[in-house]
């Protein structure tokens, strides 16, 4: 298990060679306490600047807090870092990480080398990775002539080379094409049922929403709100919008559709037929396409849309302060 | 070693592709060019013969062995600066620090396997420029063995050690070039490559001291040219390997408060 406690990052005031720059310092992260428990896949959402890479370089041994501690299978990140170093690894997405003059299978060797993988084992690993990630045809060229895409590939079987009991994904999916990210989705997920413990973060939430059973959301450094995504969306109480289109216009529909007590729209769609969009804190299609059928209406069209991950990301973080 | 070796390999890879013989020319062309000037110089300016006073200073009258085995050693210097203490930062520009620093492998010996590579050019051009020393009439008198092995051990200590703060500074810095050639020229005047470190005021000279360049520039000239046996040389040869690993001790505790320095300048959010 990866456990951080109070966890706080304060990056200095920027300094030129003979004064201060004139700024204040700037507190990345502030009193984050998370759990990452081996064989699931956690969440750590926040809007940009919300300190998603400090806390993940933190944990990944790059940088060290400025207070709090983190320990990863009872080892301190910075008393024990190389011992922690073995355990896990980092993918990030859209950083290069990989060595452009060298070929995807020569990085995956020289990577395989530095985490001391035996050389009895490391060519069946790298050719299980480079299959993995799609590259077995590209494995032996020059990574230089690889496409963004391929690079974000070859990132990630580096990061895996070293079987991680924790693979800290710093938006993985960043640059990648649709299908090559549902590939590694499934990967991720499969991990994490081979016991694997993921920390992910990304700005697609459908796919924080895919992956992870339990959801950080930090803002400004601060934990705002965690839990599975369902319940954080629920927990929001943002309104679901459900959109009706009628045959024809119908009075009682009207006074029906009112009586719902939900925030309503009313309007004609392009063929001239009416149509209404209500907003509520519940589910109300159900309700809805009853009273309407009883009131004598003709449903042509019935859309329900849920609040997303995003509407409560965003609803959660507040606004930053103007300066 | 696990480390070292696979480092060496690497760069030998990553060196072959980008620079092929344009790598090797320009060190090269720098050892020729202080050679043939000294030559020139030598020959048409002081008619063939060193001033008392040089000898005096030296410790040899030869000068034009004097000046080429300071060539050797500056091309070695340079080499091994260039590429010991900037492998981290190219790491840095090339955005491979994070994943290398993120692996559990120790920094001596990936800073070794760096080493490793520019200790073998060297060898290679040391060997041409020697070969050209020769061809114009420099002649280069038959070094003790034991003592020449020392010199070139204890050299490769003090050049190693002296890059490894050096990289501190430079991925703390950001930048290279004004870090790598302040020390370039510091060396040239202090360390006496080409001149006797004597000519020099005496503060100078005792910076010079600091510098363990000195002494194994010392105690190579001594197994060079002066046939020295190594009791002789000792002194200065345990004089450069103390400095040498004073440097390289400081260097590796400073280098992994200088990597998070690099890496939390990479970005902060």
């Amino acid at each position: 298990m990866i456990v951080t406690r109070e966890l706080r990052k304060t990056y200095p005031a920027k300094r030129t060679l003979f004064r201060r720059s004139g700024g204040t310092e700037t507190r990345a992260v502030d009193g984050l306490s998370l759990s990452i428990p081996p064989g699931a896949v956690t969440g750590l959402l926040g809007l940009n600047g919300a300190g998603k890479t400090t806390t993940i370089k933190i944990i990944a041994t790059l940088l060290h807090p400025t207070t709090g501690t983190i320990t990863v299978d009872g080892l301190d990140v910075v008393r024990d870092a190389r011992a922690v170093r073995r355990r896990i690894n980092l993918i990030a997405g859209g950083e290069r990480m990989v060595y452009a003059r060298l070929t995807g299978r020569e990085n995956l060797w020289y990577f395989g080398q530095l985490y001391d993988v035996p050389r009895a084992t490391l060519r069946a690993r790298i050719d299980e990775l480079l299959e993995l990630v799609g590259l077995p045809d590209a494995a032996d060229t020059l990574v230089e002539r690889y496409s963004r895409g391929m690079r974000q590939r070859l990132s990630i079987a580096r990061g895996l080379i070293n079987q991680p009991a924790y693979l800290l994904l710093d938006e993985p999916t960043l640059g990648l094409d649709a299908p090559i990210a549902r590939d590694l989705r499934a990967v991720v997920a499969r991990l994490a049922q081979e016991g694997v413990g993921v920390l992910l973060t990304s700005h697609y939430l459908a796919e924080v929403e895919e992956l992870c059973g339990h959801v950080y959301v930090i803002d400004r450094g601060r934990l705002v709100a965690e839990g599975s995504p369902t319940a954080l969306t629920a927990g929001t109480r943002l309104p679901h919008t459900v959109e009706l289109t009628l045959a024809e216009a119908a009075p009682a529909v009207s006074v029906a559709v009112g009586a719902l007590g939900a925030e309503v729209e009313t309007g004609l769609d392009a063929e001239g037929r009416p149509t209404y969009v209500l907003r509520s804190p519940d589910d109300l299609a159900g309700e809805l396409a009853t009273a309407v059928v009883r009131a004598g209406g003709a449903i042509v069209r019935l859309e329900v849309n849920p609040p997303t991950l995003e509407d409560a990301i965003l609803a959660m973080a507040a606004p930053a302060p103007v300066s | 070693m696990a480390t070292a070796m696979p480092t060496l390999r690497r760069n030998w890879l990553v060196t072959m592709r980008a620079y092929q013989w344009t790598y090797f020319v320009g060190t090269l062309a720098t050892g020729i060019l202080t050679v043939g000037l000294a030559y020139l110089a030598y020959h048409s300016i002081g008619g063939g013969r060193a001033g008392g006073g040089f000898a005096a200073a030296a410790g040899t009258a030869d000068y034009l062995g004097y000046v080429t085995v300071g060539a050797a050693a500056s091309m070695f210097t340079v080499r091994m600066v260039l590429w010991v203490a900037k492998a981290q930062i190219t790491e840095q520009r090339e955005g491979t620090l994070e994943s290398q620093v993120l692996a559990p492998a120790r920094r001596l010996p990936y800073l070794v396997g760096v080493g490793l590579q520019s200790l073998t050019t060297t060898v290679v051009e040391v060997v041409v420029m020697l070969a050209f020393a020769v061809m114009i009439g420099v002649r280069l008198p038959a070094p003790d063995p034991v003592t020449l092995l020392a010199a070139f051990v204890a050299a490769s200590v003090a050049v190693f050690g002296i890059s490894v703060p050096l990289s501190a500074i430079m991925i703390t810095a950001g930048e290279a070039h004004i870090t790598q050639n302040t020390l370039f020229v510091a060396m040239g005047l202090l360390c006496g490559f080409t001149f006797p470190p004597a000519y020099l005021p005496d503060p100078l000279r005792w910076l010079g001291e600091a510098l363990p360049v000195t002494s194994a520039l010392r105690a190579l000239r001594a197994a060079t040219l002066d046939h020295a046996p190594l009791s002789a040389a000792a002194p200065d040869l345990l004089l450069c390997l103390a400095l040498g690993l004073a440097y390289l001790i400081v260097g590796l505790r400073l280098l992994g408060p200088a990597e998070r320095v690099a890496i939390q300048r990479g970005g902060s959010a």
